[in-house]
């Protein structure tokens, strides 16, 4: 069990402010998944608090900084490169060397080579490995001390969507073991499936640190769906509380009011409900609507 | 820091780089020495045990040539940092260790140990090359400052390779600079220096340039094994060398410097 506890975090290059006070948690059990538009300050967050880069603030793992873990590959196992290894040291060797600095057994290392799928090419050097492939080489150092957190930088790029899927159970089944993963991605779809909390940054400052379900309603989004043939004497009161009307005829879409007062409505005015459903705003939607004056580069669409 | 040096000696182990190295440095031992000590026999009978050893030993080094091996295990020495930077490995590494102060001290002790068993080695090749040419063999003493100044020499060298790549974060810079720092920089200080007194009004004077030019660590440093060399030229010209234990004293200054920086940098800096 590791309890991370990121306080005040800060990094300026130069003019520019990467990371800017943030703090936030990440609990024992769940997979949190870190999100934020290109340039927020994701990575530099993850360098960090591992130490990695020097900056202000603290991050302690069970009340420890990083750098006062003895053998720390057993208590953090970290991917932060997309190929952080010697393109001639052959794979197994890659991991042989990082068990050495952590006292860990070459048993150990085999282990972790068949549980992310490269036992067949355990001896091959990683020059000609694909992207996806080193990434599980990646994935197996950082499970290599079997430890208790993981912070994972985009550890699904390169991966095919089988290997999605694998390291979609894998985390989970992790995170279910008791363990703390945090993990950045900007696949939202997947964030979606995978995390059960979220910290959201924007200019490297916090925008939202909690359960997904919570960051999702709190982005105001979420819509409901209704069907009544007596929606004419319901409209004007739904507007008068606070919602919009979309759509025409007897089934509309009611923004800005939850399922729960439409359906008081529908009581007070003894109006017949056919259909009463509550959408929920997508991880998309509700990401680009707390983010979105803080994306970094924009293109232009034409 | 057991743990550090253990990852070392891993990583060391496991990268094809280090073979090559070692294996081109005492292929050109065994090449160049056999050549000389071909050479030596018919080259009259001013050549005594200790004279020969040094040639053959230095591969040349010892008459003011290059001591090839301490060029070729100075790459040993900047790729044990430039690797880091170069292939992204820093951030494995230093998550890994948790103390960046035990990486660099595990990369100094694997350097300088590597470096020197290399050279030691190839001082020995030195002996049983002489064995079949008949030549006469060194006194313990001709042996043991030849070997002892090539082998902290090379080191020495590796080391200063180490400090170039993890000061400039950039491995070919590194070699670039390891490479012509000693052969053609200082080489160049020395004949511009040759050529303004060969023209000055006093070309003996041991002032100015003269005092300075002494103070080129890699050239006062093959005075830990130079034994006769064109440069005792530069004595007409006013320069005094320090002798193999000065010389030694202002190689190694130059290499503790450069090491101090590299710490003190790799300390301050992001990985």
């Amino acid at each position: 069990m590791s309890l991370i506890e990121a306080t005040g975090l800060g990094k300026s290059y130069g003019s520019t402010r990467a990371v800017d006070g943030l703090s936030f948690t990440v609990r024992p059990g769940s997979v949190t998944g870190f999100l934020g538009p290109n340039g927020s300050g994701k990575s530099t967050t993850m360098r960090l608090m591992l130490g990695l880069d020097h900056g202000e603030g603290r991050t302690t793992f069970d009340g420890r900084r990083f750098t006062e873990l003895e053998h720390p590959m057993r208590h953090v196992g970290a991917l932060l490169e997309a190929k952080p290894f010697h393109p001639t040291r052959r794979a197994r060797d890659h991991l042989r060397m990082l068990a050495a600095a952590n006292g860990i057994s070459r048993d150990r290392v085999d282990e972790v080579l068949a549980l992310v799928g490269l036992e067949a090419v355990a001896g091959g050097r990683p020059r000609k490995f694909s992207l996806g492939m080193g990434q599980r080489l990646g994935i197996a150092a950082a499970l290599l001390g079997d430890p208790h957190t993981l912070l994972l930088d985009e550890p699904s790029n390169g991966l095919d969507p089988q290997g999605i899927t694998w390291l979609r159970t894998l985390l989970k089944h992790l995170a279910g073991e008791g363990r703390s993963v945090f993990v950045s991605s900007h696949l939202l779809q997947e964030m979606a499936v995978l995390a059960d909390e979220l910290v959201v940054i924007g200019r490297g400052r916090l925008v939202a640190n909690g359960a997904v379900a919570d960051f999702l309603a709190a982005s105001g989004l979420g819509t409901v769906e209704l069907t009544s043939p007596d929606l004419a004497i319901m409209a004007p009161v739904l507007e008068e509380r606070g919602g919009t009307i979309i759509g025409t005829g007897e089934s509309v879409t009611v923004t800005g009011l939850d399922a729960a007062t439409v359906g008081d409505v529908a009581h007070e005015l003894g109006a017949r409900l056919h259909q009463l459903v509550t959408r929920q705003a997508s991880l998309e939607e509700a990401f680009l609507s707390a983010t979105g004056d803080d994306e970094e580069f924009r293109g232009i669409t034409e | 820091m057991i743990d550090a040096l253990r990852y070392e000696i891993v990583r060391l182990r496991t990268i094809r780089s280090t073979y090559w190295l070692i294996g081109i440095a005492l292929a050109l031992q065994l090449a160049i020495s056999t050549l000389i000590a071909w050479a030596i026999p018919s080259s009259g009978p001013q050549s005594g045990g200790d004279r020969s050893f040094a040639l053959l030993a230095t591969i040349g080094g010892a008459a003011g040539f290059p001591l090839f091996i301490a060029y070729v295990l100075g790459l040993l020495g900047v790729f044990s940092m430039g690797h880091e930077y170069r292939h992204g490995m820093i951030r494995a590494t230093l998550t890994a260790l948790r103390s960046r102060v035990a990486v660099l001290a595990a990369k100094t002790i694997v350097t300088t140990v590597v470096s020197a068993a290399v050279a030691f080695t190839c001082a020995l090749l030195a002996l049983v090359i002489a064995l079949p040419f008949g030549i006469e063999m060194p006194t313990i003493g001709g042996f043991r400052e030849v070997t002892l100044g090539m082998v902290i020499y090379t080191a020495l060298f590796a080391l200063s390779g180490m400090a170039f790549a993890a000061i400039m974060r950039n491995q070919t810079a590194a070699v670039a600079l390891i490479l012509l720092l000693p052969s053609v920089i200082e080489e160049v200080a020395k004949g511009v220096f040759v050529i303004i007194r060969a023209v000055s009004d006093e070309p003996v004077d041991q002032g100015g340039m003269a005092a300075v030019l002494k103070f080129l660590p890699y050239d006062a440093g093959s005075q830990m094994y130079t034994q006769f060399s064109i440069d005792d030229l530069l004595e007409v010209f006013g320069v005094t060398s320090f002798g193999a234990v000065g010389g030694g004293l202002v190689m190694g200054g130059f290499v503790a410097i450069l090491l101090a920086a590299s710490t003190a940098l790799f300390l301050k800096r992001d990985a």
